[in-house]
């Protein structure tokens, strides 16, 4: 398989926003994700991300955080760019936020902009939206422990030649304590860019192909699972 | 590259427990959307969906076990190695439902792993499988992922099932949205006011045409041509202009390597909302201008079954192609403005070999699949 670039690098942790080379501390271990607000991510007013419950915010800010290390944020013509993010529990805390206004001891007047956010694949349309992308958006659960179902499908996507550019990543909010006994073994959003490597102009931080047995290896080294694989990343020199 | 057959098929709808009694319904013109009994749905303005009678909870389970357990019923052995892709949008929504009110069920059932885990030991397959969530698109998606790992090679056999139920979480939403129509849906009519929702299953098993014909295996049809676009307008409306659904249908054809005059029938999306027909026909035009191609959606009869939407609809797309015949479309009176194409509550003959087959969905996704059938 050919290998493609890992072009850039944003997230929302428990630990706050992060994204690219300076960021260098990483973690998407359980825990809660502080509240993300417009002021974080976009320096300028932005009609929809007020509007936004937390999981569509955390996955939209850590696209933009992404695209804005790889250098890709701004745009002036829409681009054949796809999106694939693996997730556990997906909008489960949406689901929860929208279903308390379906039930009368809620009101019993379903709110229909959380409703518009309560599929796991709303967010990859604001983030489409947001950043003028045109390619395949999905969300895969995976029940794979290592987060990185999304990343594989987006290398298969590039290597099949769907796309020149895929944003790939994990995204999971934790669903306690208003229903117990679901826990996301990662909690946060995560994106890297990934750019077909005869498309891409630097190395950026390594270059990603999968086995023949569908691991994935970043510069032909097996990668455990997503925390392995950023961390290996921004340990990845800059290139002069 | 590999060619991607499709060998064997099942489905359970609103209009009946296998193919054949949905397909016969389906010719009939008749509509499996009526008054809801699942839920209370009287403070609701539309009152209708399209449910499958009979199914029981066991155990504080899902609704969805039940479903499956008939669409799987009759399905043989899988071939050795065979992938698992699955696609749903909401998965064991009832679950949640009961949790949230504080009625017992299975916590673990909520994520969509629930199912997924559950799929994989009833079909006793070693792959624990994949759920591909892409809203209203999500088995169109998933069929397509399918055909492109047995095209390239990395996988030889795929079981794709698709799956979502009716439930008062996505009806009230739906409510919520205006986007009802409480006369039940009405596609590519005047006078259409919104959809039906509905529930169903689909199981499509996929295998290299290699493969197929080693075991002696002739196939029902072919998955030649797919591709997906979002169209980057709005989250719960279709970009006007149709340039989403136009880019994924040309790279569906580019894929099949056939042109817009190759193709014989439509079954699209049809969801019966104003604004979803008229994106359809917008982009049709665009793609096929002036050929008039028979046109079709099933919704009027089956109601939207969301993540069973797009695998349902392969599966009477390829009887479609098989008996030349686009089943009617259940609700459709008078046509809307400014269609030219084809669309009847009567059946309509197909003359050709290949059907297109879309779904477009929230988030701005549109998928196009291009089936094709057996020559006789």
């Amino acid at each position: 398989m050919t290998g493609s670039v890992v072009a850039g690098i944003g997230w929302i942790t428990s630990q706050g926003p992060g994204g690219g080379r300076e960021a260098r501390k990483f973690s998407m271990a359980p825990g809660p994700i502080p509240p993300v607000t417009r002021e974080d991510v976009f320096p300028e007013p932005n009609l929809r991300f007020g509007r936004l419950p937390q999981y569509s915010r955390v996955g939209l800010a850590a696209v933009a955080f992404a695209l804005r290390d790889a250098g890709m944020e701004h745009w002036e013509t829409k681009r054949s760019a796809g999106i694939v993010a693996s997730t556990r529990a997906g909008c489960l805390a949406t689901d929860i936020e929208y279903y308390n206004t379906v039930l009368p001891e809620g009101g019993g007047l379903p709110s229909p902009n959380l409703f518009s956010s309560t599929l796991p694949t709303c967010f990859l349309g604001e983030a489409a939206i947001q950043f003028g992308l045109t390619g395949p958006t999905l969300i895969v659960n995976d029940p794979a422990e290592d987060a990185l179902g999304g990343v594989r499908m987006a290398l298969e996507s590039l290597s099949w030649g769907e796309c020149g550019t895929m944003l790939a990543g994990h995204i999971d909010l934790p669903a306690e304590p208003a229903i117990p006994g679901i826990r996301p073994p990662y909690t946060g959003g995560l994106f890297m860019v990934l750019e077909s490597a005869r498309d891409a102009a630097a190395s950026g931080y390594g270059t990603l192909d999968l086995s023949g047995g569908g691991a994935v290896r970043r510069d032909g080294v097996e990668i455990a699972d997503l925390n392995e694989l950023v961390r290996a990343c921004l340990a990845f020199p800059r290139p002069s | 590259m590999n060619e991607v057959l499709i060998t064997a098929t099942a489905s359970i709808t609103g209009l009946g427990p296998d193919l054949d009694t949905t397909w016969r319904r389906l010719l009939a013109g008749e509509t499996a959307v009526r008054p809801i009994r699942r839920f209370d749905a009287g403070r609701y303005p539309a009152r209708n969906a399209s449910w499958i009678e009979g199914l029981e909870s066991r155990g504080n389970r899902s609704l969805l076990y039940p479903l499956l357990e008939r669409l799987l019923d009759g399905i043989g052995p899988l071939p050795p190695g065979c992938r698992l892709v699955t696609a749903t949008t909401k998965g064991c929504i009832d679950t949640f439902e009961r949790v949230r009110k504080g009625l017992p069920g299975v916590v673990d059932d909520i994520p969509v792993s629930g199912p997924l885990t559950w799929l994989a030991s009833r079909l006793g397959l070693s792959d624990p499988g994949v759920n591909i969530s892409s809203a209203c698109a999500s088995s169109t998606m998933a069929v397509a992922r399918a055909a492109a790992m047995i095209e390239s090679g990395s996988a030889d056999a795929v079981f794709v099932v698709c799956m979502d139920l009716v439930s008062e979480f996505v009806f009230s939403g739906f409510s919520s949205l205006q986007a009802l129509d409480p006369a039940g849906c009405r596609p590519f009519d005047r006078y259409r006011n919104g959809l039906s929702l509905g529930e169903g299953g689909a199981a499509l098993l996929m295998t290299s045409a290699e493969s197929a014909r080693g075991e002696g295996i002739r196939g029902i049809g072919s998955v030649v041509g797919w591709g997906a676009a979002n169209d980057a307008t709005h989250v719960t409306a279709p970009a006007r202009d149709g340039c989403g659904l136009i880019q994924a249908v040309r790279r569906a054809m580019a894929k099949a390597s056939i042109g817009p005059d190759d193709i014989s029938a439509i079954n699209a999306h049809g969801t019966g909302t104003v604004y979803n027909d008229s994106m359809e026909v917008t982009a049709f035009e665009a793609v096929f201008g002036s050929r008039r191609i028979p046109l079709n959606s099933l919704k009027g009869a089956i109601g939207h079954t969301l993540g069973a939407a797009g695998g349902i609809e392969v599966a009477v797309g390829l009887r479609s192609l098989a008996d030349r015949t686009l089943p009617p479309t259940a609700g459709f009176g008078e046509p809307m403005e400014r269609c030219g194409f084809p669309v009847s509550s009567l059946p309509q003959p197909i003359g050709g070999r290949y059907l297109l087959s879309t779904n477009s969905g929230f988030g701005g996704i549109n998928v196009a699949l291009i089936l094709k059938g057996n020559p006789e």
